[in-house]
């Protein structure tokens, strides 16, 4: 080892680079961040695209990061704002969406209730109509696609003296309904395994 | 040394390990932005946890888990970057602060030495890691980090040494 040492006291004299005063900064928000509360983990702030384009322009200018240091960490409060403001935006439009299904199908039973004469027999069109909205599907096509065979050689089945050929199809089958009068449809898809047994004659 | 977590003021202690963590931290991304990401975060969760410095090699530990979680969830982005920069003029961000040509050339052959290495020295020179510190940080035996120091050190002389 002592072969080293010279070398070993030049690559001690070496200085890392040191790290920007942004990154005490944002070391000093964490800290304070998880004190504040414990479950919010310490993630980087940046917002990678900006980032990624505005690391690329100064590159090609030939600039170091420190501009960019600045730039980039004045950015970041605004990606979390982002992020908050498009999670309470569709967070809102769900919730409208929701109210507004409940108001129409509320509104559509009390319009079966006013044009009903007979109380007694209210309930049942609503039965009769729940039970024949599935059955307006009809098959509208089936498609199996074949997408990997596998010839798995001669078998002999029990008892037998005839050889015969096993081949595995892996298909996709897909059935489609639909409902002619809303122009709904259904689709069904699942894979599928297949063992086809083919007799071979032997001569 | 004293618990490294338990100083009340962690400005003092990042200071001093924030160099060779960042330096460490490089050996996987090649920008100085996303390697103080990674120190950042490797540091704040040590910090939280209160680790002593018994487990110094926890941190570093974390810093090149971390980093390594970068590379597999960046992998499009730096393909992207690496693109955009093979275009432009190479990138100049050094790992060392330099002061002749001498240091330049042995930053030069500290950086084209092969990662497993490479590591292990920044942990040993840089970072004043113990064999058993660093066995701990790479997942790897003490006597294999001790022959991988003695490799790089070989390999950094061969390369310095004059025609």
């Amino acid at each position: 080892m002592n072969d080293f040492s010279e070398l070993e006291k030049e690559l001690r004299k070496l200085r890392p680079a040191q790290p920007s005063s942004v990154l005490f900064e944002r070391v000093g928000d964490a800290l304070k961040d998880c004190r504040a509360s414990a479950a919010a983990d310490a993630k980087p702030r940046r917002w990678r695209f900006t980032e990624w384009s505005r690391r690329r322009a100064s590159d090609i200018d030939g600039k170091l990061v420190r501009a960019r240091e600045r730039e980039r960490t004045s950015q970041t409060p605004y990606s979390n704002w982002w992020s908050l403001g498009f999670g309470l935006a569709a967070a809102a439009v769900l919730i409208l969406f929701a109210v507004v299904t409940m108001e129409r199908r509320h509104e559509e039973r009390e319009t079966i209730a006013q044009s009903s004469t007979a109380p007694k027999t209210q309930p049942a069109p609503l039965r009769a109509e729940r039970s024949t909205v599935p059955s307006r599907f009809v098959p509208a096509g089936g498609t199996n696609l074949v997408y990997n065979t596998r010839d798995e050689g001669l078998h002999f089945a029990d008892g037998s003296e005839r050889p015969l050929r096993r081949v595995r199809y892996n298909t996709q089958q897909t059935w489609r309904w639909r409902n002619p009068e809303t122009g709904a449809s259904v689709r069904v898809s699942y894979p599928s395994e297949e063992i086809v047994l083919i007799p071979v004659s032997v001569q | 040394m004293e618990p490294i977590a338990s100083h009340e003021n962690w400005r003092n202690c990042f200071s001093e390990v924030a160099p060779g963590l960042l330096l460490f931290a490089r050996q996987w991304v090649q920008s100085a932005a996303d390697a103080e990401d990674i120190v950042q975060d490797a540091f704040v969760k040590f910090w939280r946890r209160n680790h002593n410095i018994h487990n110094r090699g926890l941190l570093y530990s974390a810093v090149r888990s971390l980093a390594l979680d970068f590379i597999r969830r960046d992998a499009r982005r730096a393909r992207r970057e690496a693109t955009a920069l093979a275009e432009a003029e190479p990138a100049i961000e050094p790992h060392f602060e330099l002061e002749d040509d001498a240091q330049s050339a042995l930053a030069a052959a500290v950086e084209s030495l092969p990662r497993d290495q490479r590591e292990v020295l920044v942990l040993k020179i840089w970072n004043d890691l113990t064999f058993g510190e660093i066995a701990g940080a790479l997942g790897i035996s003490q006597n294999t980090a001790a022959s991988r120091y003695r490799y790089a050190l070989t390999n950094l002389k061969k390369t310095l040494q004059p025609q």
